[in-house]
């Protein structure tokens, strides 16, 4: 009965085994369930979803790509602050490679004996000069100060291209305004020509306008004015300052009573809104002044020259068409009930206080509305956005180091800059024209800080202060310092491999594994017949945990390290052919099979392990010694060996139990590469 | 297997080919050295892939020539349509010169455009190189001496007939035999074929040291065994008994691990072609000499301090 439980635990065993390697190698590879999930879906129309893994980690000679290795000149800088300062060049030269778009660059510090390095690794770049003349560049660091120049004017040039650009579009409008009008599929020329991203595809319907659409109101006013009874296409075209728009209204509707007006506003100080007024009793008092002078005829000089709205210089107060519930009620119940012509009494909102002059009413219409747009430029569009910093004088050449000090007071982090003496008085200029103003300090073009300047700075120290924690006070400091000491950098070494190259020897080493797998495969079974299928079947378990842990660790795989996994391959029968030759031995001198095996595993046992052991000590030197090349070997190879013991042992152990049951095992000794004479 | 190989009484005749192949590897040490690569001496490596009409290799070396660089300038056919040129360590600036140079000296025979592709290049400092250098002696180093010190610990149990620090050192022993060989069989292609050594060259060494190392224990593992349950009269024989015992598994083993490395041998890529050749060496080598050195050279110490 004990046998028979041992026999199920072994039977148990070997399907987990089996089952875990399956989904390893299903892991390993996708496409080889994938097609098969693909077509039971075509056939029977189901959809059952594909699987997805992670990808192989491909090393830079795989998939092309370039390592370089920089040194730091570090003679100039203080023992001690060399570490600060090569951390500082690479993030420098981090920010700069990202910049150029290349995937997951790795770019890191390495120091060895008294030399402090940065290694840079692009994968999959095509312009290596570039990246390197990108790295290479001094760290870039720039004071700037607000600017006051004026926006640029136009450029004849430029003038002539805007002006083409807008007789384009209003021929086209044109075009499209006659198609529309003679009856053309309002839709269509909407679909073909509207530049309004949000209704082209929509008919161009904006939807209903009632008069109180801000961003609609041209287009509301000149329907209006058009006077139309029934829905049409307006003949006119609005140009609305942005461009041209074909209008057509879909439905007309009676809509609610409109008026137009304008009004005067004095605020006071705790009205909503505004600044610096006067108090509320004098504000009272100016007002009640204003009413008393008011007339229609004068109003608008009123307002332009009292009214404390913004604006209202310019636009007299003008509040244009407007309907209910648009303004705070006090203000539409006293519009909506005075008479045209008029101007009311004083009236009082949380704004302040009030003069409106209505100027006229109506009647109300609801449009329901499309349009096709055509936009048109102007200067604005053409010009750049003012920059609103300008460089000074002052830049990273100035500047001494930085440091990380403490606010005396609060004992908030801040940064200490000293700058050398032409520093000093470039910063006190700058400072000094700059009181109550911010500079801001640019390192690679990107603002980093933007103190305000409390007064002019002289002997050469500067604190930047900022709501800024320990660790990013450090960082700014480390760039600072990299920006300020431009630490000279050399490229030592480089190496790249070209994406055809890569991908040709990615191919060629897979090809020259499976035949190394076929030739071990072959040999084995021909040599050791039945324990070599079953070596056949433990060296394919090993390849699919093996595979599985180098997408799940993951390890980089290199030419080399392929090689090294390859190595392993033939290593891996290694204690198989030990454990085999063992096994005859033991059943040569006529034990029966079962305690044939365990005599053959326990012999075997100490070779395997001091064999073993002795490479694994090389592989951790090797990967200790490491470059990139040797290190994927030595971790491909000392892997491969860690997971082969497992698999040899655990796994043929098992899988030679397994068939110690079968019956008369004398006469099966051929299948376990013995001849009979 | 019936009959047993007489391979240790017929010890002076391995010992001896062994040492003549050291001593040949010696010579070719000495004459031509090894040819080190750029990864030791420092230097810059371009290869390049014609994509039309590939140019002979004295037109490159010419058109180069124009450059006036400084320093040796090689240029190397690959086996695909292109070239592997070497030159002194150059800046990214003489790079690209090279390249551009190139690609005008040679453009494509129909439309006069691009003909050129870059494939690989690698520029190595000579401080890099000289880093380098010392480094791989470190690893050489520390490798013997935890192999020795394994092996010494491995075999702490049995000090008859003899100490066990003994089999440390003949392991040694024969690490060196399969190094040195290996290193003249590399003088040799260097001179010949200018087969240059570099880093993938040392990982190999190193390899070698390890696996070659293994066949050696598994020899020593038998001894063990059989000194424990064998009468001990007759050390020779029990060697000799040994070594017939596990010959089947050593050249097995070594087969199996052959017949990878020659499959990447021949279906890999260029790049790693000379480092798989030296782990062939290696693996060759170090089956041989688990066999025919390492077991005889127990047996004449064992004779050696008996006296």
């Amino acid at each position: 009965m004990a046998k028979m439980k041992e026999k199920t635990r072994v039977r148990l065993w070997l399907v987990l085994i089996i089952v875990v390697a399956l989904f390893f190698g299903v892991y390993d590879y996708p496409p080889i369930l994938n097609k098969g999930i693909e077509g039971f879906n075509k056939t029977f129309h189901t959809s059952i979803s594909t699987v997805s893994s992670r990808p192989f980690t491909l090393g830079l000679d795989l998939q092309g790509g370039t390592h370089l290795v920089y040194e730091a000149d570090t003679s100039d800088i203080d023992s001690g602050e060399e570490g600060s300062a090569v951390e500082g060049v690479r993030d420098v030269i981090e920010r700069r490679v990202n910049s150029l778009g290349v995937a997951e660059p790795i770019v890191q510090t390495n120091q060895v004996g008294d030399k402090w390095r940065v290694i840079v690794e692009l994968a999959g770049i095509k312009d290596v000069n570039e990246a390197i003349n990108a790295i290479g560049e001094t760290p870039l660091l720039e004071f700037k100060e607000e600017s006051d120049t004026p926006a640029r004017t136009l450029t004849a040039e430029e003038k002539n291209d805007l002006l083409i650009f807008n007789k384009n579009a209003e021929a086209l409008a044109n075009l499209v305004l006659d198609n529309a009008v003679a009856g053309g599929d309002f839709s269509e020329l909407a679909a073909g020509n509207s530049d309004d991203l949000l209704t082209k595809d929509k008919g161009g319907r904006i939807g209903i306008l009632t008069g109180n659409e801000p961003e609609y109101e041209a287009i509301y006013e000149l329907i209006t004015s058009q006077k139309i009874t029934e829905p049409t296409v307006l003949k006119k075209l609005l140009d609305d300052g942005n461009g041209y728009n074909i209008v057509n209204v879909n439905e007309i509707k009676a809509g609610d009573e409109q008026v137009k007006a304008s009004h005067l506003l004095i605020c006071y100080n705790g009205a909503t809104g505004c600044t610096d007024g006067p108090s509320k009793e004098e504000a009272e008092a100016k007002i009640r002044e204003l009413k008393a002078l008011a007339t229609p005829d004068n109003f608008s000089d009123l307002v332009k020259e009292h009214s404390s709205e913004p604006g209202a210089s310019v636009n007299a107060g003008d509040l244009g068409w407007f309907g209910r519930g648009v303004m705070v009620s006090d203000f539409e119940d006293a519009v909506f009930n005075m008479e045209t012509g008029q101007i009311s009494d004083v009236i009082e909102t949380e704004f302040g206080f009030h003069l409106i002059f209505k100027e006229g009413v109506r009647q109300g219409q609801n449009y329901d509305v499309s349009r096709i747009f055509i936009d048109t430029k102007t200067e604005a569009d053409i010009l750049p956005p003012i920059d609103k910093w300008k460089n000074t004088e002052l830049s990273g050449k100035h500047l001494d180091r930085a440091w990380v000090a403490f606010d005396q007071t609060s004992g908030a982090p801040q940064v200490s800059l000293q700058f050398n003496e032409e520093g000093d008085r470039l910063f006190g200029e700058v400072t000094e024209r700059n009181i109550g103003k911010p500079v801001a300090i640019y390192l690679d073009g990107v603002a980093i800080s933007i103190p305000v300047v409390n007064e002019k700075i002289t002997g050469g120290e500067a604190v930047i202060t900022g709501s800024f924690d320990l660790v990013e006070a450090r960082l700014l400091s480390q760039r600072l310092n990299a920006g300020a000491l431009p630490v000279p950098i050399e490229l030592v070494s480089q190496q790249t491999v070209g994406a055809t190259l890569g991908h040709e020897s990615l191919t060629k080493s897979l090809f020259a594994a499976l035949i190394g797998l076929l030739l071990v495969a072959l040999f084995m079974i021909v040599y050791y017949r039945l324990p070599g299928i079953m070596a056949v079947i433990v060296l394919l378990i090993y390849t699919s945990i093996l595979l599985f842990l180098f997408k799940l660790i993951p390890v980089t795989l290199t030419l080399a390290g392929i090689a090294g996994f390859i190595l392993s391959i033939g290593m891996a029968v290694d204690a198989n052919v030990l454990i085999f030759e063992r096994l005859k031995e033991e059943l040569k001198t006529g034990k029966p099979l079962g305690s044939a095996v365990d005599e053959g595993f326990k012999r075997a046992w100490p070779s395997i392990r001091d064999g073993n052991a002795s490479t694994l000590i090389t592989c951790f030197i090797l990967a200790w010694f490491g470059t990139s090349m040797i290190k994927g070997f030595a971790i491909t190879l000392g892997v491969g060996i860690m997971v082969s013991m497992f698999s040899a042992i655990v796994v043929t152990s098992y899988l030679l139990k397994q068939f110690m049951g079968m019956k008369d095992s004398k006469k099966n000794l051929f299948w376990f590469g013995i001849n009979k004479k | 297997m019936n009959k047993m190989l007489n391979i240790i009484s017929k010890k002076n005749i391995w010992l001896s080919i062994s040492g003549v192949f050291i001593a040949v590897s010696l010579v070719f040490l000495i004459i031509w050295g090894l040819n080190l690569g750029i990864d030791f001496t420092g230097g810059s490596l371009l290869e390049v892939r014609f994509t039309e009409s590939v140019p002979a290799p004295d037109q490159v070396k010419s058109s180069l020539a124009e450059l006036g660089l400084e320093g040796e300038v090689t240029v190397q056919p690959t086996e695909q349509v292109g070239y592997i040129i070497r030159f002194q360590d150059i800046t990214e600036e003489t790079h690209q010169e090279i390249v551009s140079k190139l690609k005008d000296s040679f453009p494509a025979t129909e439309d006069g455009g691009v003909n050129l592709e870059e494939e690989r290049f690698e520029a190595i400092g000579p401080s890099i190189g000289q880093e380098l250098r010392s480094r791989a002696i470190y690893a050489i180093l520390i490798v013997l001496i935890a192999i020795v010190a394994y092996i010494a610990w491995a075999f702490r149990k049995i000090s008859w007939p003899i100490k066990s620090w003994k089999y440390g050192v003949i392991a040694v022993v024969t690490l060196f035999h399969d190094i040195f060989i290996t290193l003249g069989i590399f003088a040799l292609l260097g001179a010949v074929l200018k087969v240059e050594v570099g880093l993938p060259f040392v990982a190999a060494l190193l390899t070698i040291l390890g696996y070659s190392v293994n066949d050696t224990i598994v020899v020593f593992d038998r001894i063990r065994e059989n000194l424990s349950r064998l009468s001990k009269s007759d050390f020779e024989g029990l060697v000799n008994r040994s070594v017939n015992e596990t010959i089947t598994r050593s050249i097995n083993t070594s087969l199996t691990t052959l017949l990878v490395l020659l499959a990447i041998f021949f279906f890999g890529g260029v790049t790693i072609k000379y480092f798989i050749l030296a782990l062939i060496c290696g693996v060759a080598l170090g089956t041989y000499s688990s066999i025919f050195v390492a077991s005889p050279l127990l047996v004449v110490w064992e004779r050696f301090s008996r006296k």
